[in-house]
């Protein structure tokens, strides 16, 4: 069978196909339709609640917040309407916080994928002590982002820090320089940090996919006399899309949320200059004292996630339907 | 070795043009090139190492004592080697960091095992069946995974009060495992529905029952997907700080990412226990995954499945 | 059976979720449904732990180090031993995070019964706390020295309860002032300067001037109230963007863009200088009573320092900047619990109790008992002590206060760097100006 008949079958599992088994109707008579319109909600059930109670409530709890008047220790004072959007829109800083976000999401997430695809490859093939590798691989991600964020911080600090040791040394620099005091410096770095910590769960996620790869489906572009490059680019990547779907998604969601890489390395500073949606909705809250404008800055960050992540899908299936 | 080379010469001619280069090729060859092997060596080492390089540097910095921990320029190695680090945080420091390690252990635990029972099931049957509600199930588990603790603290914080959860290790295991779940679910129905459903009525028509089917030839193909919602969520349990912080209160049911910001205050700077309190916590993480590895990668690839 | 159904399904839907939502939003509903059930049956249980007959009570303190609740947990069993019956559930918290943990606290109804924090006029203004006479006998209130029980007062009555206090003063090196050739440590601007000079000359650091956004307002408000600057105007409305605030910031940009300061003050938290100084690279600081066990004695106990009074723009009166921390008490639905907080603040208060607290942290007396216990370990403490008569607090009686804190903690920085001081300071007078 050729490369394209593979692949087809595995992208379209998930459509509606005419089962190879024979029909098995009559043994049983069928259920009433009520009860099968229930079924979902035996499987799904569980999942259901949990979501439901622990994630949706707090979310109607968190409008409701943005909507209220909360004095500065937390008590509520009434109802306020939109003036905390109002408010909130008015924040002669906010531009520049969601231009950054964008900038971030965009730049870490971007790299984390084009990198992991190839660490993926890496840790695929077999070499002495891949075990090791994929072992070394997964400490960033268990280390708590917060611990290396602070790790990096303390690498990159101008007077005790190790970076700067290693870079005078080896004579790039001749004198120290404060990395986290510049905010294009330090938005640079910080953005490194957060590639470092992503990678791991993306390759991971990517490396997975891999091995549902079937070996026919090499085996069938071999024969058909494909290169490495165009194995790679026409098979693996096309049979890999589940997986990058997965990992672009989680990767955007969690880098927008993102908060102790830059809480820890600048605290969003100087002044401003560092700041992401995420961390700008903790100052609202902390710094300016204002819960309810923290909380329609949170809804309106959930909306900004929202969107690029249906932008994102859209993009994805109108290529899938044209490709 | 000739003889080898002769058997598979009819094949080795389209395979020799195919490049040997490095990490770029994705198919399986029959027998690596020497060169490629080498280089896949090395580019392999230096990735863990830069990897393992900040953690390497947390190692150094937590076996220094306190008088050269911050001193500029700073020194490569420690002078004087203080493993007392490591024993005094594990037992003197208040709360000791065995304990808040045994209470991560569980909470981790079993809020794996929670979003792991429950988003199984919900999984397998949305990437098997179309029901009215599925596409919408997607759409929600999808959106909620955008919401970060962080956001809703006052609220899961109020919902934990009216449960009756403030100060336990349970309402922490269920909100770790709700806010894990979506990503659960996510990942297993893509595995799911990659594994076609003609190897699940091969299994019908030999007998098995449809949870026959499901553990035998389903959740073994699947097994990628498995592992890596368990490591994500494990993880994802054991790193958690936030909530944490804000459910629990009493001085036993202490998280390990609790205790870890305590030693550097606006009054007092202990970064080697810091550091070495966070090397610790690396550790139980390793290890599980040391154990699954494995079945990360097993799947159709093994062959022999037709 | 479930095959049947099973394939019927499939043969079912091509449809998803264009589907007409009432199946989804029926399985959402009963989901909905199941939780509140679930909360409905949990609610009310347990109001934090308190108990039915106020004798537990709630007690939420800082971690100000390790030492802090060894301390407290000595404190309360004592307590306990001394009150059978009482009961004590303490929390501690980072600095960190306890403002995170308190609105959430407040914000659910969960307030502690006693909290140990910086901060008490917002809850007076809201009525959340009891008055301070309300909740110790009158012995402790009398007890408060009047510089601090002053400041803890919101509209003339005392709410916040003293708790610790410190100064600062002005630290500097004695060995590289003597290397430098400075006799005498600095006493007005013009010296400061001149004496920055020479150590910068000499090969080190001068000034450390930690603007970064730990400690921003403590830093600007020792230079500022040393110019006959500060927060408020004489008839206490907020002031930020006076001339004498101005200038300030012109002479701390004037020595930073001249590198008389550590790189990037913008960016730098007080913790860092300390320890830098700690490690005699920097001449000459801002101090706090609590750097010596905090973060001298842990580096280099043999540092050749000496201490001197903060310098003035004219050199002649010398300000210090006081500061306090506060325990207050939350008021409850049922008043029970008041009896139990009343005893249990005042055995905290007692002098024994409360110098010894003192002693473990190295912080300054807010009683006339526990001082005269302190004045033992007078060597190091005298120059603080007395410095207090002179002090100068942030006018923490004021409910906007903490979002001026924020202000300045993010944006005073930048005066010196990037900005110009008289565009920060005329936002921050913005911010402060806002009905909070």
């Amino acid at each position: 069978m050729s490369v394209q008949d593979v692949t087809a079958r595995i992208v379209g599992a998930e459509e509606d196909r005419t089962p190879a088994a024979p029909e098995r109707g009559s043994r049983r008579p069928r259920p009433a339709r009520r009860l099968r319109a229930l079924e979902p909600l035996l499987w799904l059930g569980p999942a259901l609640v949990l979501i439901l109670a622990v994630v949706v409530w707090p979310v109607v709890e968190m409008v409701r917040t943005s909507l209220m008047d909360i004095s500065s220790t937390g008590l509520t004072r009434g109802f306020a309407g939109g003036a905390n959007y109002t408010e909130l829109f008015a924040e002669p800083d906010l531009p520049g916080v969601v231009l950054r976000t964008l900038i971030w999401v965009v730049g870490v997430v971007t790299v984390t994928i084009t990198v992991s695809l190839g660490l993926a490859q890496l840790l695929n093939a077999r070499f002495p002590g891949r075990r090791l590798v994929r072992w070394a691989l997964i400490v960033p991600w268990a280390a708590s982002v917060l611990m290396t964020a602070l790790t990096w911080r303390w690498m990159l600090n101008n007077f005790y820090g190790v970076v700067n040791r290693v870079l005078m040394d080896v004579g790039i620099l001749d004198k120290p320089v404060n990395w986290l005091a510049d905010p294009v410096q330090s938005f640079a770095w910080m953005m490194a940090v957060a590639v470092f910590v992503s990678l791991p769960f993306t390759a991971f996620v990517i490396l997975s996919g891999l091995g549902t790869i079937p070996a026919e489906v090499y085996e069938a572009a071999r024969l058909d006399g494909a290169g490495p490059v165009r194995t790679y680019l026409g098979v693996t990547l096309p049979l890999l899309r589940p997986s990058l779907l997965v990992a672009a998604i989680i990767n955007v969601i969690n880098v927008f949320n993102s908060f102790p890489v830059i809480w820890a390395m600048t605290r969003g500073g100087p002044g401003f200059s560092t700041d992401t949606t995420t961390t700008y909705m903790y100052k609202l809250a902390f710094d300016n004292q204002d819960v309810g404008e923290s909380a329609a800055m949170a809804v309106v960050n959930f909306a900004l996630i929202l969107l690029v992540v249906l932008v994102y899908l859209r993009v994805v299936r109108h290529r899938e339907e044209t490709g | 070795m000739s003889a080898v080379t002769a058997e598979t010469a009819p094949t080795a001619e389209p395979a020799a043009e195919i490049s040997a280069k490095g990490a770029a090729t994705a198919a399986r060859r029959r027998r690596p090139p020497r060169l490629r092997t080498v280089l896949l060596t090395a580019v392999g080492w230096l990735v863990a190492l830069t990897f393992l390089a900040p953690y390497l540097q947390m190692l150094l910095t937590a076996l220094k004592p306190t008088q050269e921990l911050m001193k500029s320029p700073p020194s490569y190695l420690p002078s004087r080697w203080e493993w007392s680090n490591f024993a005094d945080v594990w037992s003197l420091k208040d709360p000791p960091v065995s304990d808040a390690l045994w209470f991560s252990l569980y909470v981790a635990g079993m809020s794996t095992l929670l979003a792991l029972a429950v988003g199984l099931p919900a999984a397998y049957y949305t990437a098997r069946n179309r029901f009215r509600g599925r596409g919408a199930f997607l759409l929600l588990v999808l959106v909620t995974q955008m919401f970060a603790p962080t956001a809703l603290l006052v609220g899961i914080y109020r919902e934990m009060v009216s449960l009756d959860l403030t100060d336990t290790a349970e309402g922490l295991i269920l909100v770790n495992a709700a806010f894990n779940l979506p990503f659960c679910i996510w990942i297993l129905n893509a595995y799911f529905a990659s594994i076609p459903k003609e190897l699940e009525e091969a299994a019908y028509m030999d007998g098995a029952g449809r949870l026959g089917a499901l553990a035998r030839v389903t959740l073994p193909l699947a097994l990628p997907g498995v592992v890596t919602a368990l490591v994500y969520t494990f993880i994802g349990a054991w790193n958690e700080y936030v909530v944490a912080l804000t459910i629990t209160s009493s001085g036993d049911r202490t998280t390990l990412t609790k205790a870890i910001p305590g030693f550097v205050t606006a009054y007092q700077e202990q970064w080697q226990y810091l550091f070495a309190t966070s090397l610790i916590a690396i550790v139980p993480v390793v290890v599980l995954f040391v154990f699954v590895e494995r079945y990360l990668i097993s799947g159709l690839t093994a062959g022999g499945i037709k | 059976m479930i095959l049947a159904s099973f394939k019927q399904n499939k043969s079912l839907g091509c449809s998803e979720g264009r589907y007409p939502v009432k199946r989804h939003l029926v399985g959402s509903a009963a989901g909905v449904a199941l939780a509140l059930v679930l909360t409905g049956c949990g609610k009310g249980g347990s109001s934090g732990g308190a108990d039915a007959d106020g004798k537990t009570i709630r007690f939420v303190a800082a971690k100000y180090d390790d030492d802090t609740q060894p301390y407290w947990e000595n404190l309360i069993k004592d307590f306990e031993a001394e009150n059978p019956g009482y009961q004590v559930e303490l929390e501690v918290v980072d600095w960190e995070q306890i403002d995170s943990k308190v609105k959430t606290y407040t914000q659910t109804g969960q307030q502690p019964d006693v909290l140990n924090y910086n901060k008490f006029s917002d809850f007076a203004r809201d009525d959340l706390i009891h008055r301070a006479k309300d909740v110790v006998s009158p012995k402790v209130l009398d007890d408060f020295l009047p510089i601090f029980a002053d400041q803890a007062q919101y509209e003339g009555v005392q709410y916040g309860l003293p708790f610790i206090s410190s100064a600062r003063l002005f630290f500097y090196n004695k060995d590289i002032f003597d290397k430098a050739g400075i006799s005498e440590p600095p006493s007005s601007w013009a010296e400061v300067e001149d004496a920055a000079e020479k150590v910068k000359k000499a090969g080190d650091i001068p000034l450390g001037l930690p603007l970064g956004a730990e400690e921003a307002q403590a830093e600007f408000s020792i230079w500022a109230m040393n110019n006959g600057g500060g927060w408020t105007d004489k008839s206490g409305q907020w002031a930020v963007d006076q001339r004498a605030n101005v200038e300030t910031l012109d002479f701390l940009q004037k020595l930073t863009k001249a590198g008389l300061t550590q790189p990037n003050p913008e960016a730098t938290n007080r913790k860092d200088v300390f320890n830098q100084f700690a490690q005699g690279k920097i001449g000459m600081i801002n101090g706090a009573v609590f750097m010596r066990k905090g973060f001298i004695d842990t580096v280099d106990k043999k540092l050749n320092y000496g201490v001197a009074p903060l310098p003035s723009k004219d050199g002649t009166t010398h300000n210090t900047l006081g500061v306090q921390d506060y325990l207050v008490a939350f008021k409850k639905d049922e008043d029970k619990n008041r009896e139990a907080v009343n005893k249990f603040l005042d055995f905290f208060y007692q002098k024994k109790n409360a110098s010894k607290f003192l002693s473990t942290e190295g912080f300054l007396s807010v009683t006339k008992s526990a001082g005269d216990a302190l004045s033992a370990d007078s060597a190091y403490y005298k120059p603080f002590v007395d410095a207090l008569s002179g002090a100068r607090f942030a006018p923490t009686g004021n409910p906007n206060w903490a979002t001026v804190e924020g202000a300045v903690k993010q944006r005073i920085g930048t005066a010196v760097s990037s900005a110009e001081p008289e565009e920060v300071l005329s936002e921050i007078q913005k911010t402060a100006e806002k009905d909070g």
